[in-house]
């Protein structure tokens, strides 16, 4: 039981909400403590502040006893045990004595015989071992062991270090065998990849020889390793731990919300840290959030940009382009595209620029498939009440609709299996196929394809239960109005689990057509009024604002002329959207260059998450705030720039800083009372695909954690633990097909075709499943539909 | 996702390791007898072995492959038809074992762990078989043969690749080859159980000793 864990039940024990916790009094080398029963010794000692050395425990594995670093006496009533005994397997007993190394001299030499034993083959490499400096292993040899070897023998060497994934490298002479990793793996993660091979002194951390490490998680072993034994191939001997500066932050991949650590060496990002976080992220992080940054270094743009006459993108002073930037979108009916990563000071930037400087509700968040159902969803959302891991912990059941959690969330995937794992949590999913994530949660798979509407009505679910709705539940008209009443009816709870970190951030800051800041609506007259008088503005826009795909019909209409962008991919919303931001005059706010810049008429460079201050939204709706880990960059928040931009359009927003912009947000509180009334318009009805062909299909799709996404560049080692790019189809289809796993398949419609190697899975077999933004599966782009449509599958 | 199980063992031979599983509540318990039995069909552990147990039981190849190399008695590459493990503990070692082992290994011109080119026989160096009591031991697919020295050991291993060895000193009434001694330990009855002595004299000399000395000097 973590610190944590008792500090919770303490907690919940003095709101007397559960049944009493029984408490248990121990003396600890002389001092008494009371801890709830089935607290292991180790961590009753911690509460004294006593410090017990230690290796293979951790608090949020299962004890295992494996490095006996911790050994104590121990007597109960007076019965001493006869030997000294592990402290982390030990759970507290009344009448419990311990004395550790600090009042038994015979601890405290076990103690140092365990560790001189630890250090015989250990090939005390300090000096070129990237955990030096941070090591619990150097740090308790100093602190318990004792200062000088007797051994003169040979010590064993192995071959060093070894690939057990393209990202994790393992030195197994320097690992003392506590498997922390291998327990990692198999008890958080679901990854069982590692074991400890052979045994004795041979015994050795491994990977079978044909299956690598490939979990999402395995950065994490890295992390707990508590000697160098395994490191990270991008970070291996790039820095000493002292010569970095570490900063807390927040991550910008996904909307888990987990709490980061960057590490930073002369306004370098070398490497992220899971932050400490028990209430979301717990101890760990995924892979994509600790070593997807390059990003922050590599294709950056440096000055502002305007396309001159003949057409070309040209370097600019910042008073040229922002005075370029404000004539073109104030002559011209203007509109504004937010990224879904903006922080969300960021995207109140953009929300009330929107309004003020461009008299305008046409602003939307959404630059991905979306519809006007999500919008009133979404909406109706903020009324709610919200949801949160503990809520999870605390589930009869939960049931996933449109939402992969170890793809598109992969800390919610973690807190999940964690509750499967201790308490068989039950798990019911809405998807195409059994994936592999859904195989590790044990979940029951509803595979339907095109009734989804009709299967959500059909979940018998409690007031304990959670229903976690993915964005990608939009893409099924009706789907979201039926999630919602099903929640409604069964009194169950409601998640809504965007999968970029700014979303929900900018929902709430109003950055989309039919709410304000604050969750207020619109067309809600009182509700502009608060707006109005808080901003001391004139009247705002009434009429509620054009969605993301209205605003690029516009474009291509010619009725919307200027757009105002920040971080969007023209390629994540549809086929043809590049060719109306072509027609119309785009200003872009962006970190890189990118796809953005060949249609953009005035670049104006921005910082990233690591050279800025802000704050995230996860999808708890709960904020977590950071500071510039980069603290002398030349790059500012888009919110201050925009405030520029205001400014020289002549219609101020009055938000320098970041700070004043969070002060300000704060300020509106929730206006969320009493808004119901404006909800009632959702649709409820799906609409028909029609029943495929012979050699059709119904095309579903989703995006892999680790894809093409443009975050994601310069990180080969990261992308070498990618899930494999097949198109998933039944064996049925298989059979009709003549084709095996790993044959090409060719999927198409009138608009292009994908090839890809296939793998039979447990899929809807009316369906056929591939990667949304991987390596030669990027639908949208080449089918000109990511999902729910027919295509035609044959063998290539 | 459940799908049938790819491996090129016989429908047979399959259905028996489905009877393992099933004699277990957790399905995972049956990784021991599951490996034994692929020694008994094809004299040691193969990948395609661990391949398969992995997914009759639905766990990662990793995970079986770390029981299999944790213990020796699962092989990783083919052994002798006759298996003999010389035991060179400490009691076994001062009353012979030692010289044995050493003689043994030249007499057949291999290492340790080597099998003759017939493929006859496999010698390996174990650790304590708890039969001090008849020391120095020889082993031959796990059934001892007591008391042995230099020449009884040269001649039984001479025996074994005749292919006509003798009875174990304790044991079945004729040696089983290392295929039918591994069906055993996967948990398949060869009907030998109750051939041969149980515990001999010397087992229970000590015994007779306490019983027969007065007030348990």
């Amino acid at each position: 039981m973590s610190i944590q864990e008792i500090k919770n039940q303490e907690i919940t024990s003095s709101q007397g909400a559960d049944s009493a916790i029984e408490m248990i009094t121990i003396i600890v080398d002389g001092f008494e403590v009371s801890v709830p029963k089935g607290t292991l010794v180790i961590r009753a000692a911690e509460k004294l502040g006593i410090q017990i050395p230690r290796f293979c425990d951790h608090p949020l594995l299962d004890p295992v006893g494996a490095c006996r670093q911790c050994l104590v006496d121990i007597e109960i009533n007076g019965r001493k045990f006869p030997k000294p005994q592990a402290s982390c397997t030990i759970p507290v007993e009344p009448g419990m004595v311990v004395n550790t190394q600090l009042t038994s001299p015979v601890a405290e030499k076990a103690q140092k015989g365990v560790m001189e034993l630890l250090l015989i083959n250990h090939p005390l490499d300090c000096p070129v071992c990237d955990k030096g400096g941070e090591c619990p292993l150097q740090n308790q040899a100093m602190s318990n062991g004792g200062g000088e070897s007797r051994y003169e023998g040979v010590k064993r060497t192995f071959e060093k270090p070894i690939n057990i994934s393209s990202q994790v490298l393992l030195d197994r002479e320097r690992c003392i065998l506590c498997a922390r990793c291998t327990r990692f793996s198999e008890q958080i993660a679901g990854d069982p990849f590692i074991t400890l091979n052979e045994r004795g002194a041979l015994q050795q951390v491994g990977i079978y020889e044909k299956e690598p490490f490939q979990s999402y998680f395995s950065g994490n072993t890295v992390q707990i390793c508590p000697v160098g034994a395994l490191t990270g191939a991008s970070y291996r001997f790039r820095a000493r731990p002292f010569d970095l500066v570490s900063t807390p932050s927040a991550c910008e991949h996904c909307a888990s919300g987990c709490d980061m650590r960057v590490d930073v060496r002369r306004g370098k990002t070398l490497r992220r840290l899971a932050g400490d976080d028990s209430t979301v992220n717990e101890e760990w992080s995924c892979d994509k959030g600790r070593w997807a940054f390059k990003y922050e270094h590599r294709d950056r743009l440096t000055s502002p940009l305007i396309r001159n006459e003949s057409g070309e993108l040209v370097e600019a002073s910042w008073p040229e382009a922002l005075a370029h930037a404000a004539h073109g979108l104030s002559i011209n009916r203007a509109a504004v595209l937010v990224g879904g990563r903006s922080t969300i000071e960021d995207a109140y930037g953009y929300s009330k620029f929107a309004r003020i400087a461009l008299n305008t509700n046409d602003i939307d968040f959404r630059s991905r498939t979306s519809s006007d159902e999500e919008r009133n969803f979404l909406a109706a959302l903020l009324l709610g009440k919200s949801v949160t891991y503990l809520d999870i912990d605390k589930a009869d059941q939960v049931i996933l609709l449109g939402f992969e959690p170890e793809e598109e969330s992969p800390i919610i995937f973690l807190r999940i299996f964690k509750q499967v794992r201790k308490r068989g949590l039950k798990v019911s999913a809405l998807a195409p196929f059994t994936s592999r994530g859904n195989e590790k949660l044990k979940a029951t798979v509803i595979k339907n394809v095109g009734n989804e509407v009709e299967d959500i009505s059909k979940f018998a679910l409690t007031n304990r239960s959670v229903i976690l709705v993915g964005e990608r539940l939009a893409e099924v008209s009706g789907a979201l109005t039926a999630a919602l009443k099903l929640a409604e009816q069964s009194g169950a709870k409601l998640a809504w689990i965007p999968r970029r970190a700014g979303e929900r951030g900018a929902l709430e800051a109003g950055a989309i057509g039919n709410l304000l800041p604050g969750a207020r609506q619109v067309a809600d007259p009182k509700a502009r009024q608060d707006i109005e008088r808080a901003w001391g503005s004139g009247p705002l826009p009434t009429q509620t604002g054009l969605s993301t795909d209205q605003i690029l019909d516009a474009l291509h209409k010619g009725e919307i002329e200027a757009l105002l962008v920040g971080g969007v991919d023209p390629g994540d919303i549809s086929a043809s959207a590049i060719d109306g931001l072509r027609k119309a005059f785009v200003v872009s706010l962006e970190i890189r260059n990118s796809a953005m810049s060949e249609v953009a008429d005035v670049v104006l460079p921005v910082a990233a998450v690591v050279e800025k201050s802000g704050s995230f939204l996860d999808w708890q709706g709960r904020a977590r705030k950071f500071e510039a880990a980069v603290t002398n960059s030349l790059h500012r928040s888009d919110v201050r720039i925009l405030s520029i931009l205001a400014d020289e359009i002549g219609r101020p927003i009055n938000l320098g800083t970041v700070e004043k912009a969070a002060k300000e947000l704060a300020s509106f509180g929730d206006g969320s009372s009493d808004q119901k009334s404006a909800l009632a318009s959702l649709s409820a009805d799906q609409a028909k695909i029609k029943e495929p062909g012979k050699n059709q299909a119904i095309l579903t799709s989703w995006r892999l954690l680790l894809d093409n996404g443009s975050l994601q560049e310069h990180e080969p080692n990261l992308a070498g633990t990618a899930h494999p790019c097949v198109a998933v189809i039944s064996d049925d289809r298989a059979n009709r097909l003549g084709v095996v796993d790993g044959d090409l398949i060719k999927i198409s419609n009138s608009n292009g075709e994908i090839i890809l190697p296939l793998q039979i899975g447990d899929i809807d077999p009316r369906a056929i499943w591939i990667p949304r933004n991987s390596e030669n599966s990027r639908p949208l782009l080449a089918l000109k539909s990511a999902t729910h449509s027919l295509v035609s599958v044959v063998k290539a | 996702m459940n799908q049938p199980i790819s491996s090129p063992y016989s429908d047979k031979d399959l259905a028996v390791m489905d009877s393992i599983v099933k004699r277990y509540p957790r399905t995972r318990s049956a990784i021991m007898p599951l490996l034994h039995y692929l020694q008994s069909i094809e004299g040691y552990v193969t990948e395609t072995g661990i391949e398969t147990i992995a997914q009759i039981l639905s766990l990662e190849s990793a995970e079986v492959n770390a029981v299999a190399t944790f213990y020796t008695q699962y092989k990783r590459k083919p052994v002798g038809q006759y298996h003999v493990g010389i035991c060179t503990n400490t009691l076994c070692a001062v009353m012979g074992g030692d010289a044995i082992y050493q003689s043994v290994l030249e007499h057949l011109g291999i290492e340790n762990d080597g099998v003759t080119d017939d493929g006859k026989v496999s010698v390996e160096h174990i650790e304590c078989n708890a039969a001090c009591d008849y020391a120095p031991v020889v082993m031959a697919n796990w059934e001892f043969y007591d008391n042995q020295n230099v020449e009884s050991a040269k001649d039984l291993v001479d025996s074994m690749r005749q292919g006509n060895p003798p009875p174990p000193t304790r044991g079945p009434d004729r040696l089983v080859t290392w295929k039918e001694a591994s069906a055993v330990l996967a948990g398949i009855n060869d009907g030998l159980a109750h051939q041969g002595v149980q515990a001999g004299d010397p087992t229970l000399l000590g015994l007779k000793i306490a019983k027969n000395s007065k007030g348990g000097e």
